[in-house]
């Protein structure tokens, strides 16, 4: 059944341009990491950029020196605190809803304007990573919005092989989404124990034959050979804390030790963007 | 003895009285002989700053982002290729590429329909950001967003922005490459004829694709003239497009793109929208009795506080890049106050207004 409330276009369903593949074997080869294993990339953040919203920030992750990747882009808008609707049954504490949505334009393969599981799946997430910062009974009855558009996801542009990517995207997707909804709470007023981060580590096998696995933060898909495993943390710096963990892969059940320094690693990531946040947080206030 | 006076700030008063607060602003009750000014300190026929800044988006064939005061558009544009066998009633294009493509005017008017028939063009525009508080995710697309997609999409058609040869893939490659194809490609159009020699059957130029435009529109910030913002993001980004090129594979069957060639679309002209808002005297919804003919005030480039405020509003569309001023379309509705002779006049503003907006578009 077609959306009638949207202009759909033609009946035929339409296919994305296929390229031509000659000449691309330049393009190809795998990129090396340009940045130090325990390096983040450098990020731009900005509050007040929706006036209308009671709370706004908008992040930029910096496009990585190789050509046709893109960094990634989001813009958060916060809503409320306001009443809950008269249906709403009583809740002594502050109902968070939390809304993730690509825009059509954001990632290699158009999408579409109804939410999809993976985006759902962020929501989910990044409500749980903020729960856990709020103080949340200081405003029973009410709610509040935190709506985050990707503007653009980040992909590599170029790579033909799908890997299955998109998985790690998603990771590094919600570790910038916790960061921009954190600085879009505060702008918003809205009382937290700490600002929370999100910081992504990752255990990948680069090019080569037999090199052993390493652990980097902050992981670009295209630039490493394989992605073993990976796990994105919200982090509360100055409490120690952690709101939310996700992990994904496929590691041996007997090294503890790996998963230790992987969240480790996803900390260390996390306090980096903190300071950033931080940083961007005080420069409003002065 | 006086009644004790209670001091509001300004952002206060304005949501308690919204209408009082624009008449008071308008009308300086200390020096009539001011001109009026609105409530965010510009005068009626001022607009709001405007910038626009295209190609910020790297997935997007084309893309633009455009600010005009608080009101923030994103628009991205992506091509997606509609082969043929998919087109339910498709008919032919009569002719060869040559005849085709250097008709005059007629071939555009007739490319005209081709477009509208196979739906090319595909406007969206989505509201539900959380750019204002009355568009909250996870509702449908609110009436407001309805109509501005429509609206959008009637204009695209009726100015003829993208002409249909833009999006016509041929079976073929052009023979007199104009100095847009390679010489790699030469070489290969080389090839293929070739092939067809030996098949024995010279394959006749006909259409095999067409490219839809997928023009999506997301409001980052939403603070009132939302159809000026996103038409001006639709025209930034459409000139900024560069769709690859496009051919036909005989061996694979499909149509495939050049990964290193893009060719720019020919965007016709440089319609620019104009709207304005009436704000009356007499408040809304307040009836007979009382203020019999009130005053009005035109306001150009209205925000959100006076758009809620105003009944009628006007839109004009305006294109000046002849040398002359050609009226695109004219939409007017809630009201009378606008006459025959204040469209008139209204012309010249919306003149004006295009040399901003080709201003900002450099």
């Amino acid at each position: 059944m077609t959306d009638r409330r949207r202009i759909n276009g033609p009946a035929g369903a339409t296919v994305p341009p296929i390229f031509d593949d000659a000449g691309l074997q330049d393009l190809t080869s795998s990129k090396g990491r340009s940045r130090a294993p325990n390096a983040i990339r450098k990020m731009y953040l900005k509050t007040g950029v929706t006036p209308s919203a009671s709370g706004s920030a908008y992040l930029e992750i910096e496009t990585s020196a190789t050509p046709g990747v893109s960094g990634l882009k989001l813009s958060c808008s916060v809503h409320g605190p306001r009443s809950l609707p008269r249906s709403a049954p009583f809740s002594p504490h502050i109902v968070l809803s939390t809304h993730v949505k690509y825009a059509p334009f954001a990632t290699k393969q158009r999408r579409g304007y109804l939410r999809d599981p993976s985006e759902r799946d962020l929501g989910i997430h990044l409500e749980a990573a903020l729960r856990g910062a709020i103080i949340a009974d200081r405003w029973p009855k009410s709610g509040v919005d935190i709506i985050i558009s990707i503007v653009e996801g980040d992909q590599d542009r170029e790579a033909s092989r799908l890997q299955g990517d998109e998985v790690w995207d998603m990771m590094n997707a919600l570790s910038g989404c916790i960061t921009v909804a954190a600085a879009a709470l505060a702008d918003a007023g809205i009382d937290c124990v700490d600002t929370v981060a999100g910081g992504v580590a990752a255990l990948v096998q680069n090019a080569g034959e037999d090199s052993t696995p390493t652990i980097v933060v902050d992981p670009i898909p295209s630039e490493h050979e394989r992605i073993l495993a990976a796990c994105c943390v919200a982090y509360l710096p100055t409490r120690d804390e952690v709101t939310n963990l996700w992990f994904r892969g496929d590691l041996p059940a007997s090294d503890l030790d790996l998963y230790t320094s992987l969240v480790e690693k996803g900390i260390q990531a996390s306090k980096n963007a903190n300071r950033v946040l931080v940083g961007c947080l005080s420069e409003t206030v002065e | 003895m006086t009644a004790p006076t209670i001091k509001l700030p300004a952002p206060l008063f304005a949501k308690l009285s919204p209408h009082p607060f624009l008449l008071r602003n308008l009308t300086s009750a200390a020096d009539p002989s001011l001109p009026p000014a609105r409530t965010n300190g510009r005068g009626t026929q001022d607009t709001r700053p405007l910038h626009i800044k295209a190609s910020s988006l790297s997935h997007a064939h084309g893309s633009s982002l455009v600010r005009l005061g608080d009101t923030t558009v994103l628009c991205g544009v992506r091509g997606e290729l509609l082969p043929v066998e998919r087109i339910p009633q498709f008919r032919p294009v009569e002719g060869t590429r040559e005849d085709v493509e250097s008709g005059g005017d007629d071939g555009v008017i007739a490319g005209r329909g081709e477009m509208r028939d196979y739906d090319l063009l595909v406007p969206n525009i989505e509201l539900a950001t959380g750019s204002a508080p009355q568009f909250l995710p996870g509702v449908p697309p609110t009436a407001l967003a309805q109509t501005l997609s429509t609206r959008v999409y009637s204009l695209l058609h009726s100015t003829g922005l993208v002409g249909v040869r833009d999006l016509r893939v041929w079976c073929n490659p052009k023979k007199d490459g104009e100095g847009k194809e390679g010489g790699e490609d030469v070489k290969m159009e080389g090839a293929e004829e070739e092939e067809e020699e030996q098949d024995g059957v010279l394959e006749e130029d006909r259409v095999v694709a067409y490219w839809v435009l997928y023009i999506d529109l997301l409001f980052v910030s939403f603070d009132g003239n939302p159809f000026d913002a996103a038409w001006a993001a639709v025209v930034a980004a459409l000139r900024n497009t560069r769709l690859p090129v496009a051919r036909w594979d005989p061996e694979r069957e499909m149509v495939v793109c050049s990964r290193t060639e893009r060719r720019k679309l020919d965007v016709r002209g440089l319609p620019v929208a104009c709207t304005a808002a009436v704000f009356e005297e007499k408040e809304l919804g307040e009836v007979g009795t009382g203020v019999v003919e009130g005053r009005h005030w035109l306001l150009l480039d209205p925000d959100r506080l006076e758009e809620t405020l105003c009944r009628e509003a006007i839109t004009m569309v305006v294109d000046c890049s002849d040398g002359e001023t050609r009226i695109k379309s004219i939409e007017k509705q809630g009201g009378t106050s606008i006459g025959r002779e204040l469209v008139r006049g209204f012309a010249g503003i919306a003149e004006k207004r295009w040399q901003e907006v080709k201003k900002a578009m450099k």
